[in-house]
């Protein structure tokens, strides 16, 4: 047979090959590409072939190595690609039983978040009821009658039971708790609190609160700042400042409101700091020498801080949600975007 | 409350101070800025209006109301403009507003000065007239400037175009001191002398000095009621023109968003928010009797207020009435239709008075006139500015309104209230805060904010408060007043964090519903947080409760949502309604939450529970199984089961639920008369509550039974035997309505010690094989031995037994 015939039959019997089976796919491999591959010893014949065909002659071999290793290529991705049955080994591709993920919901998770930053530095979990009496709600918390807070538009009042009512502020577990304790107290208290508002978007009848209080002998303002600086700076980053303004509450005094320094990087930024750049996390403040006294505590050997914040908005500005309702719905949709938090 | 700095700027002399400085001050003194906004005089100050000279006037060709004129504005060429002002004319020097000039409306709506034809005449700009450009409210014609300045002046030179910065300031209800400019310019007085060197007084406000009160004058005034109107001072002012009040004042005014009416109106409002003390004006010719009379009237008295709105006052409602009697106004809250200054009045009663702060915060909530006299009045107003207030006005009314001041202020003040003396001791206000002051340097700070020290010693000093603080009464008052003027972020830091160490085992609880919630979540149910606030009607309806058995709310903002929530499984279903009308069909939910209802006694009765819902598929269709997967009530069962072994809780009593009003079938686990759990398909009578019409499977654990036990649970080791296992199966035939639990208590029971595990792996029914109703079991049985290796004829002898007791005991054959 001419060499060029035997060139062409060897070409032929690559472009013709086609396996599903991979020692088929070996056996070409050996023949065609191995270290005693059949192209190979062709090359020497080169000196053979007249010397006007020598530089078509090599251009033929070049090719036919080429596709031989094409062709082993893309055999080799396509036997992985399908099951082979009988095959070593299965098609590793297909999607396995799924394994169950479920997701903790956004107001536990910042919720449990808040918690175990204070439970670090010596907080104890404190919990008590949403019914409330009136007096551990408002009167206790020196919160007299004809103050605002009292309005009517803003607390749930239990129908044909006077006094009773559902809590705003878990503020009222301060008074359970020192009602029933002598100091020291260091507890916070996760809860649901309700307002009688209107549900929207940015509102809700329904939120969830945590409240801390310390009361010993000796504790000051400057403990407090020093207490809420560790939880912003666990919260919102080492670099967290602050800055505390002073405000009303009528369970502290002093009281004050706490801003941490949010930055101004973009326009939602700007709108939720009102331009500012300062974003307000909490309220809080020096325990009233009145509520000590309402709760049995003497005001002269003992003294304390409190504050309060609001889970949801923190889990709102986390994770960028932007309607509050969306909490309370509980889509299917909504709930799992958290598995990955917890 | 709106503050306006060229305001504080008239007692504080602040120009130096930059606006972002003085919002920064205001913020650290506890009036915290929550917006400021910049206010011009004229809005768009003028920007392209030019001084510009009528050089031609003809009648417009084509209409017999217009003028066409030529105007230089200073330009290369002058402008030609229509004009339809019947004043224009040659020679008069004008303002132009030039193309691309943007005026505003009264309303403050833009529109900008375009290049057009008017009826065929080309006009490049537009001749103005006083209000086009908000110079004032004339509109009788252009308006035609006296002096001679050059075309092409901008306007802006001509006219001081004054602005302002304006700060909103969210006011604490503790702040009575703070209603009026007077009193932020002062707070800021006293931040700046403490902290940056100022020494400056406020300068004061011109005002009468020389008028005196007297207890009765011109008119006299009765207080029926003492208590609710402390204080009640009055003057008369004859021959009042009344006029638009100046400029300056109406800018002011218009800046913290007043709009401004007349001279005496705007008089009035100048002082509410110098001061902070609201004054009232009564037509003094309309005051019968040239008395007034303040008390409050039976129930259901009728009066027509200045909204023209009829109203039944209370018997509480304070009312100011004339020497009939009559109602002229509801005291500190809101004037009447009848008694008000008119475009007509000539004589003037004029009010300043102190009323309960209660008092007017319920009268102004009940009949929801939040004006901004009751805002301040309910805040506690200062009863010794009431003079003050009136000798300022009676200069203003005197300047402005050219009125003939009486000659002295009626006032009754029965118990005049003196400033509060109290005491501070240096050592506390350092322990509180946490600092060391020095008495000298708590002393400053006392002196700054205006108070008078009565007198000091080496551990406190006395303090004369002023009245305008109404809420600084006790020495931690005066703590909280020293610590905001110094300044809560000067406070240092202590370098260690202040701790107390808790015994108590508090957390348990906390940690064991985390572990319940990470179990779950592993199994792939997603926590849930639902209302727990709900329809009355629909919990009566459906679950058959009375109003007797529930927490019912006076809510409201959401009258839907009206009691709370006295069902767990039954509020959980609202959001799986909620998830199957958004197509959301494969559900595994729990939640941690309160129940709330009333017992037999009517005591009310909250507890934490958790439920868990499951529907749909149990888990996706996948390549591997055959067919789908739903969720069942043995999955529910498994999950409890998990549960309640993951908390340590190994022995319980277990009862089937036959339909209740919970469950369609399921299942109850209990120990004594304390339930832990209850689990099984939901009731068609809850689902159809909620309108759904899949099946649901669920479950309720009681958590405060077992919470307790779970604490109590403890690991012991046990050792791991050394002998081996030995597994025998079992196919016994039997009754289907037997139960399996019958089967397995029989077996234990009969096998004794030996047994360490029995299970059922297959359930196989036949009519052909098995006969009608019967159900072969076929169980799993592992005995073992830790003592010594079970021999084959140790088990047979078991078997034996188990075999024996099935088949009397239950009527059951072995399946060979």
């Amino acid at each position: 047979m001419d060499i060029f015939d035997r060139v062409k039959a060897l070409q032929e019997e690559i472009d013709q090959f086609t396996t599903q089976d991979a020692e088929a796919l070996e056996a070409f491999r050996i023949r065609f590409l191995g270290s005693k591959n059949i192209i190979k010893p062709l090359f020497s014949e080169i000196r053979n072939v007249p010397n006007e065909r020598k530089k078509e002659f090599g251009q033929l071999l070049n090719t036919l190595k080429q596709t031989a290793k094409e062709k082993y290529d893309s055999t080799r991705a396509g036997l992985a690609q399908t099951t082979q049955k009988g095959g070593d080994i299965p098609d590793l591709t297909l999607p396995g039983m799924p394994v169950a993920e479920g997701a903790f919901h956004p107001v536990s998770i910042i919720m449990d978040e808040v918690i175990d930053i204070f439970r670090r530095i010596g907080f104890s979990v404190a919990e008590d009821r949403e019914v409330e009496e009136d007096w551990y709600n408002f009167t206790a918390m020196n919160t007299p009658e004809d103050h605002p807070a009292r309005d009517m538009q803003d607390t749930f009042y239990v129908l044909n039971d006077p006094g009773r009512l559902l809590r705003t502020h878990t503020s009222s577990v301060q008074s359970r708790v020192m009602t029933t304790t002598q100091p020291p107290i260091r507890i916070i208290a996760p809860g649901r609190v309700y307002r009688n508002e209107t549900v929207s978007a940015r509102s809700h009848c329904q939120f969830h609160q945590v409240e801390g209080l310390y009361v010993a002998e000796g504790v000051s303002f400057a403990d407090l700042k020093q207490t809420i600086l560790y939880y912003a700076r666990e919260m919102y980053g080492p670099d967290a400042r602050i800055r505390l303004r002073p405000s009303y509450f009528p369970f502290t005094e002093p009281s004050a409101e706490v801003d941490v320094y949010w930055g101004l990087k973009d326009e939602t930024d700007y709108r939720i700091t009102k331009g500012t750049g300062w974003l307000e996390i909490l309220g809080c403040g020096m325990v009233d020498p009145a509520v000590l006294e309402n709760c049995g505590i003497d005001p002269d050997k003992y003294t304390g801080f409190a504050f309060g914040m609001g889970i949801e908005r923190q889990a709102m500005l986390k994770y960028r949600i932007d309607d509050i309702r969306l909490f309370f719905e509980n889509d299917r949709r909504f709930l799992s975007q958290f598995s990955a938090a917890k | 409350m709106k503050v306006s700095k060229n305001w504080i700027n008239e007692y504080l002399n602040a120009e130096t101070i930059s606006d972002e400085h003085l919002g920064e001050i205001l913020t650290d003194i506890g009036l915290e800025v929550e917006g400021v906004e910049q206010v011009e005089k004229v809005k768009g100050s003028l920007k392209g209006v030019k001084v510009g000279k009528v050089l031609t006037c003809q009648r417009h060709p084509n209409a017999d109301r217009l003028s066409l004129t030529t105007v230089d504005v200073g330009g290369e060429a002058p402008l030609q403009v229509v004009c339809g002002a019947p004043n224009v004319d040659a020679g008069q020097t004008v303002l132009v507003a030039t193309v691309g000039t943007v005026l505003y409306g009264e309303a403050g709506e833009a529109f900008t000065i375009k290049k057009g034809k008017i009826r065929g005449e080309v006009s490049e700009g537009m001749i103005c007239a006083e209000d086009e450009l908000g110079l004032g409210s004339s509109h009788d014609g252009i308006m035609v400037l006296e002096q001679d300045y050059a075309p092409g002046t901008h306007a802006a030179d001509v006219f001081e175009m004054e602005q302002d910065t304006v700060y909103e300031i969210g006011l604490t209800p503790n702040r009575s001191d703070a209603t009026g400019h007077i009193g932020v310019a002062r707070d800021v007085n006293a931040y700046l002398r403490t902290n940056e060197g100022w020494t400056d007084a406020l300068s004061m406000p011109q005002k009468m000095d020389t008028l005196k009160t007297a207890p009765k004058g011109s008119f006299e005034i009765e207080i029926r009621d003492t208590d609710r109107c402390p204080r009640y001072s009055g003057l008369l002012l004859r021959n009042v023109k009344i006029a638009p009040s100046p400029d300056w004042m109406q800018f002011k005014l218009k800046a913290i968003g007043v709009r401004p009416i007349n001279n005496v109106v705007d008089i009035t409002n100048y002082i509410l928010h110098e001061y902070g003390q609201p004054l009232h004006a009564f037509d003094a010719d309309k005051v019968n009797g040239n008395k007034i009379i303040v008390q409050t009237l039976p129930e259901g008295t009728p009066f027509t207020t200045l909204d023209e709105v009829q109203r039944k006052m209370g018997a509480e409602d304070l009312m100011i009435c004339d020497g009939q009697g009559t109602p002229m106004c509801i005291a500190g809250v809101f004037g009447g239709l009848d008694s008000g200054v008119t475009e007509q009045t000539v004589n003037i009663f004029l009010e300043s008075a102190q009323f309960d702060a209660k008092a007017i915060r319920r009268t102004s909530y009940k009949h929801q006139l939040r004006t901004d006299a009751a805002m301040r009045f309910e805040k506690g107003s200062d009863p010794n500015i009431t003079v003050e207030a009136l000798q300022r006005a009676a200069f203003l009314m005197r300047e402005l309104a050219g009125a003939e001041v009486d000659e002295v202020i009626i006032d009754q003040y029965p118990t005049p209230v003196p400033e509060k003396e109290v005491v501070l001791r240096y050592e506390m206000a350092n322990r509180l805060i946490g600092t060391v002051l020095s008495a000298d340097k708590i002393q400053e700070i006392l002196l700054a904010m205006d108070m008078k020290i009565v007198s000091s010693d080496e551990v406190s000093v006395t303090v004369q408060v002023p009245t305008n603080k109404t809420d600084v009464l006790r020495e931690v008052d005066l703590i909280e007043e020293i610590l905001r003027i110094y300044g809560y972020n000067k406070v240092p830091l202590p370098d260690k964090l202040s701790y107390v160490l808790s015994f108590k085992d508090a957390d348990k609880n906390l940690i064991n519903r985390r572990k319940v919630g990470s179990i779950l979540t592993s199994l792939g149910f997603s926590e849930m947080m639902g209302l727990s606030l709900m329809s009355s009607n629909k919990v009566k309806e459906t679950l058959g409760l009375d109003d007797k058995d529930l927490i019912l709310i006076n809510n409201t903002s959401n009258t839907n949502l009206d009691a709370m929530r006295p069902n767990l499984i039954f509020s959980g279903l609202e959001s799986v309604a909620h998830n199957l009308n958004h197509q959301q069909r494969d559900l595994k939910l729990y939640e941690w939450g309160r129940v709330y209802y009333r017992n037999e006694g009517g005591e009310v009765v909250e507890k934490m529970q958790l439920s868990i819902l499951m529907t749909g598929d149990f888990r996706p269709e996948h390549w591997k199984v055959q067919g789908e997967r739903k969720s069942d009530f043995y999955d529910t069962q498994s999950v409890v089961r998990a549960l309640l072994r993951r908390l340590g809780i190994k022995t319980f009593q277990e009862e089937v639920i036959d339909g209740d009003e919970a469950w369609e079938y399921g299942m109850k686990f209990f120990r004594g008369p304390k339930a832990l759990a209850e689990f099984g398909a939901v009731s068609q009578k809850l689902l159809g509550g909620h309108n759904i019409k899949q099946p649901v499977f669920g479950a309720l654990m009681h958590w405060e039974n077992i919470a307790p036990a779970a604490a109590k649970a403890k690991i012991l080791f046990e050792r791991i035997p050394k002998t081996p296992a030995v597994r025998r199966d079992l196919a016994i035939v039997i009754d289907s309505n037997a139960s399996y639990a019958g089967i397995e208590r029989i077996i234990r029971k009969a096998a004794g010690k030996l047994l360490r595990e029995v299970t059922v792996f297959d359930i196989y029914k036949s009519e052909k094989h098995l006969g009608k109703g019967k159900v072969s079991y076929a169980i799993k049985m592992v005995f073992q031995d830790p003592n010594k290796t079970l021999r084959d004829k140790d088990v047979d002898k078991v078997m034996g037994k188990i075999i024996r007791e099935v088949e009397q005991q239950l009527g059951g054959h072995i399946r060979k």
